[in-house]
């Protein structure tokens, strides 16, 4: 079967192809989990609003652009004319550090001015207000910064020696591995944060029933602000992470991310983190062995086709619940 | 009945100086612009007019967040380059290739519809986005290996288009065509919001559920909404495709998105006149500001966000000189408060011997058939049979919990039942759509109340009507005698239902907001509306629930009069026992889902699991 589609696919090169797609699997793992990872970092910034609003935070895709662009100011701030000022690993965790902070600040401040004065509105009206956020934050990041990309200079960053290293057969690139790495601490102090903490006490149960959260004593529009501080600054860390692995950024990347970070929201069920963290990391993996069979083109198509799959058959996700509508 | 614009009743002759004078405009206004540019401009502001109202089918009528809205416009345009272009040599004349694009789109529409029906809320609105953005991927890649779209280039240089002799090329010409055909659109718009179609979508934006439950088959009306907006669209379309002599991909991205919401948002949503001078405002708008043009689409972003924080009306929602005057005849003229508390039933026949009660020789009605509802291990309805003979009032009883109203739920067809059967005058009607039990003859109301809420009263009824009319579009949209026949029913039929209410729902109250009424009125009204689909048979939830003695005992013989005087059978859910007493032929109890009592009120009442289920057992 495998071997069908390839050889329709691509005749040329129909002859050891099963072999070929062997030898490229721990490859492709290996950029399926990267993409996972930050999938994941957006998705449970959606799934955290959505958790304790119900409403799709449409602007999420735009602060992880701007995440991106703040980790590409930071660089060339850091990188000076023969290379970085500082030691490679400070000036990575500086760009994380600072993108996060003021991804941070925007998503608290996209929620004071855009969805509180909504909180008792129609759903509706709250979407229509973060489609607005979205337009605005992309349009104002294109005037300022202009349509064309921005690059990061991993080249003077990193030393050639250190980018690629090779394990058996498989090359793996460091910025791959920081990746992951990365995202997989990201997620494990979020999980902790939920878990032992009070705050994260707090958020559950304000994520719960926000009302009887309230009754209790909970500051929910507290909550509410940390809910978006934490989502946003990991999808502030996503922006730059994807910006030093692809050495690129621009006005536009924040759509199609926020596109796939919410439908691997979905397929790990919204609402539900540990949902967005393994959908993240389904919808990274497929995507790196989809680009094995199809046209790299046609890439984002399968991100989409599984959102519509997942939301016309499953649409509390994978690891949600279903949830009958009370009458 | 007078003709309505944005809620002003307008008088025939009114209304017909109302046209004239559009019409002179549009005649003069194409040769009053200084320059082509302006006549572009012009012609532009027309094509964003039909763009708004088709997006106004779907996200104002229906509340349906579109957002692939945008690449029905694209489809449109791009099938206007696949038959009148030298791309695939097909050379169709222009009054074939409009409507053939504008169908071919309805059917597109129709089939994003039916994929992502089941959606609500956000998640169709980011399905839809996704099938915009998979649009977009197509037009730009479907260029090899057969160039099919023209890729990033798109398509360009197409035939001259002629109607009837009449060539179209100067932009005059243009502006004619499309102001003609924005013409049509409007008052398209207009015709279908006053129709059994509007109504319908209406109730579907209040309510999804409610609307189901009095008949709307809303399945097939989101269709319906879809497809009205694409075929709008695809029409828009096929025009702009013509009118720029060329089709590229970037013409229909997320921001031509974004700019026909911001026209349907800063209008209102569902205000016809509103939407229009949207579109038209945000053409015009931008020329005058160009030199901050890089601004414009923050500026729409910025539109978004303000007006649904201050006003999500919309800019023309809700002013108060193109509102009716709700003029409030309860008030005298000193402004002293005459509310009506006078008896709206007929006392002396209720005095009147009663018709009809309780007898074993009635033909039965309504008959459950060991009926079991398990959601997922609880087993809220537990085999339960019952038996409803005609002209009979069954009350259920039984403490919270007990399954009351997800009988009901299982009895209309909300729920299908896990197991067990269901028969209405002898057909089995297990398993069918809520409208399709309204619609053989079993009408509800809510525990909850549910209400169209931004509905008038009289609109709140008429919806009840849709499931006995049958008008298709195309009857509505050209007022055939079929239409206006139904229409003039739908309006006879929900007065009389709401007048056996008296004044408390009637007169000034026709046109108040269903919001606006007192609580009890509202379950009067949830009453009005259940019998205004005809039914012959009402379930009533809690009818008395949160209503003071007085009105309590009005409710109580106001059911009574429903089965003696009008024939209905009813089955009511009552907490108030002595409701349940002067009311019922039989009473059912229920407990865990169970029956545990049958029979008259005192042999129910004196039942001693009855008093267990109610009270605890006593502790030996």
């Amino acid at each position: 079967m495998i071997h069908g589609i390839r050889t329709f696919l691509y005749p040329a090169c129909s002859g050891n192809d099963m072999d070929f797609y062997l030898q490229q699997l721990p490859q492709q793992l290996v950029n399926g989990l990267t993409l996972g990872g930050v999938y994941a970092l957006i998705a449970i910034g959606y799934t955290m609003v959505y958790g304790i609003l119900s409403m799709l935070n449409f602007a999420h895709g735009e602060i992880y652009m701007i995440g991106g662009f703040v980790g590409w100011w930071v660089l060339h701030l850091l990188i000076g004319e023969s290379g970085p000022v500082l030691h490679v690993s400070l000036v990575i965790s500086l760009m994380l550090i600072i993108a996060m902070g003021m991804t941070g600040l925007l998503g608290i401040a996209v929620e004071r001015f855009a969805y509180r004065p909504l909180r008792k509105a129609p759903r509706m009206n709250l979407l229509l207000s973060a489609l607005g956020v979205s337009i605005f934050l992309q349009n104002l990041v294109l005037h300022h910064q202009g349509a064309k990309a921005r690059f990061f200079l991993v080249s003077s960053l990193i030393p050639e020696s250190l980018r690629l290293f090779q394990v058996g057969e498989v090359v793996f690139s460091f910025m791959r591995i920081l990746v992951i790495v990365v995202a997989f601490l990201l997620m494990t102090g979020l999980t902790f944060m939920i878990k032992r903490t009070k705050v994260g006490k707090a958020m559950r149960a304000t994520a719960q029933d926000i009302e009887a959260a309230s009754f209790m004593g909970i500051d929910v529009d507290r909550m509410i602000v940390f809910v978006f501080l934490i989502g946003s600054a990991l999808g502030g860390a996503a922006g730059t992470l994807v910006g030093l692995l692809f050495t690129q950024v621009d006005y536009y990347v924040g759509f199609q991310a926020g596109l796939k970070g919410f439908t691997a929201a979905v397929l790990g069920g919204i609402g539900n983190i540990y949902g967005a963290m393994f959908g993240g990391i389904l919808l990274g993996l497929l995507e790196s062995i989809a680009t094995t069979f199809f046209p790299a083109t046609y890439k984002d198509v399968v991100a989409f086709v599984v959102l519509i799959l997942v939301l016309i058959f499953r649409p509390w996700g994978l690891m949600g619940e279903k949830v009958p509508e009370k009458v | 009945m007078r003709p309505e614009i944005a809620g002003i009743a307008w008088s025939q002759r009114q209304k017909a100086m109302g046209f004239v004078l559009i019409g002179i405009t549009l005649v003069i206004v194409p040769h009053l612009m200084p320059n082509n540019y302006w006549l572009r401009i012009y012609g532009m502001t027309g094509i964003y007019v039909m763009l708004a109202l088709g997006l106004n089918v779907v996200a104002g009528f229906a509340g349906l967040l579109d957002l692939a809205y945008v690449a029905f416009f694209g489809i449109g345009g791009y099938l206007f380059a696949f038959f009148s272009s030298h791309h695939f040599d097909i050379h169709l004349p222009f009054p074939l290739v409009l409507p053939l694009s504008a169908l071919v789109t309805m059917g597109f529409g129709f089939a994003l519809g039916a994929v992502s029906l089941r959606l609500k809320g956000d998640y169709l609105a980011i399905v839809t986005l996704a099938f915009a953005q998979i649009f977009k991927l197509l037009l730009f890649n479907l260029d090899r290996p057969v160039n099919i779209t023209g890729g990033v280039n798109g398509i360009f240089n197409f035939d001259p288009i002629e109607i009837f002799g009449f060539k179209i090329v100067s932009p005059i010409a243009y502006s004619y065509l499309i102001w003609f055909l924005a013409l049509v659109v409007i008052i398209g718009s207009f015709r279908i919001k006053r129709s059994r179609f509007g109504r319908g979508w209406e109730a579907i934006r209040e309510d999804e559920l409610a609307a189901e439950a009095m008949g709307v088959n809303t399945t097939r009306m989101k269709l319906w909404a879809f497809a009205g907006g694409a075929f709008i669209a695809g029409a828009s379309g096929t025009l702009f495709a013509s009118f720029q002599d060329s089709v590229f991909p970037n013409s229909f991205d997320f921001q031509q998105l974004v700019v026909i919401y911001c026209m349907v948002i800063l209008g209102g949503m569902g205000n016809i006149v509103g939407v229009t001078l949207g579109a038209i405002l945000l053409s015009i708008l931008p020329e005058f500001l160009r030199e901050y043009g890089a601004y414009r689409m923050m500026f729409y972003g910025l539109i978004l966000i303000v007006l649904m924080a201050l006003r999500p009306q919309g800019l023309l929602g809700e002013i108060g000189f193109l509102t009716k005057k709700m003029k409030r005849p309860d008030k005298d003229e000193t402004g002293v408060l005459k509310a009506s508390t006078d008896l709206y039933y007929d006392v002396d026949s209720m005095k009147a011997p009663r018709k009809a009660g309780y007898s074993i020789d009635r033909r039965p009605i309504l008959e459950l058939n060991n009926v079991t509802m398990n959601f997922g291990g609880l087993v809220a309805v537990d085999h339960l049979s019952l038996t409803l003979r005609e002209r009979e009032i069954l009350s259920v009883i039984g403490p919270n919990g007990a399954g009351k109203t997800t009988a009901f739920n299982l009895i209309s067809g909300i729920y299908p039942p896990t197991s067990g059967k269901v028969l209405f005058e002898g057909t089995n009607i297990t398993g069918l759509k809520p409208h399709q039990v309204v619609e053989i003859g079993i009408a509800r109301t809510f525990q909850n109340l549910r209400l169209f809420n931004k509905m008038s009263v009289l609109d709140n009824a008429k919806v009840s009507q849709f499931c006995r009319t049958k008008s298709g579009p195309l009857s509505i949209l050209l007022r055939l005698p079929r239409h206006r026949t139904e229409e003039r029913e739908t309006e006879k039929v929900a007065k009389e239902m709401l007048s056996l209410f008296g004044a408390r729902l009637t007169g000034y109250r026709f046109d108040q907001g269903a919001m606006f009424l007192s609580y009890a009125n509202r379950r009067r009204l949830e009453i009005a509306r259940a019998m205004s689909t005809n039914a012959k048979l009402l379930m009533l939830d809690e009818p008395s629930a949160g209503m003071n003695p007085q009105e309590t005992v009005e409710i109580t013989e106001f059911i009574k009069a429903l089965r003696d005087i009008y024939g209905y059978t009813i089955l009511v859910i009552e907490h108030k026992l002595n409701v349940v007493k002067t009311i019922s032929d039989r009473v059912i109890a229920l407990d865990y889902g169970r029956k545990i009592a049958e029979g008259s009120y005192e042999e129910v009442a004196s039942n001693k699991q009855v008093i267990e289920a109610y009270l605890g057992r006593k502790k030996n």
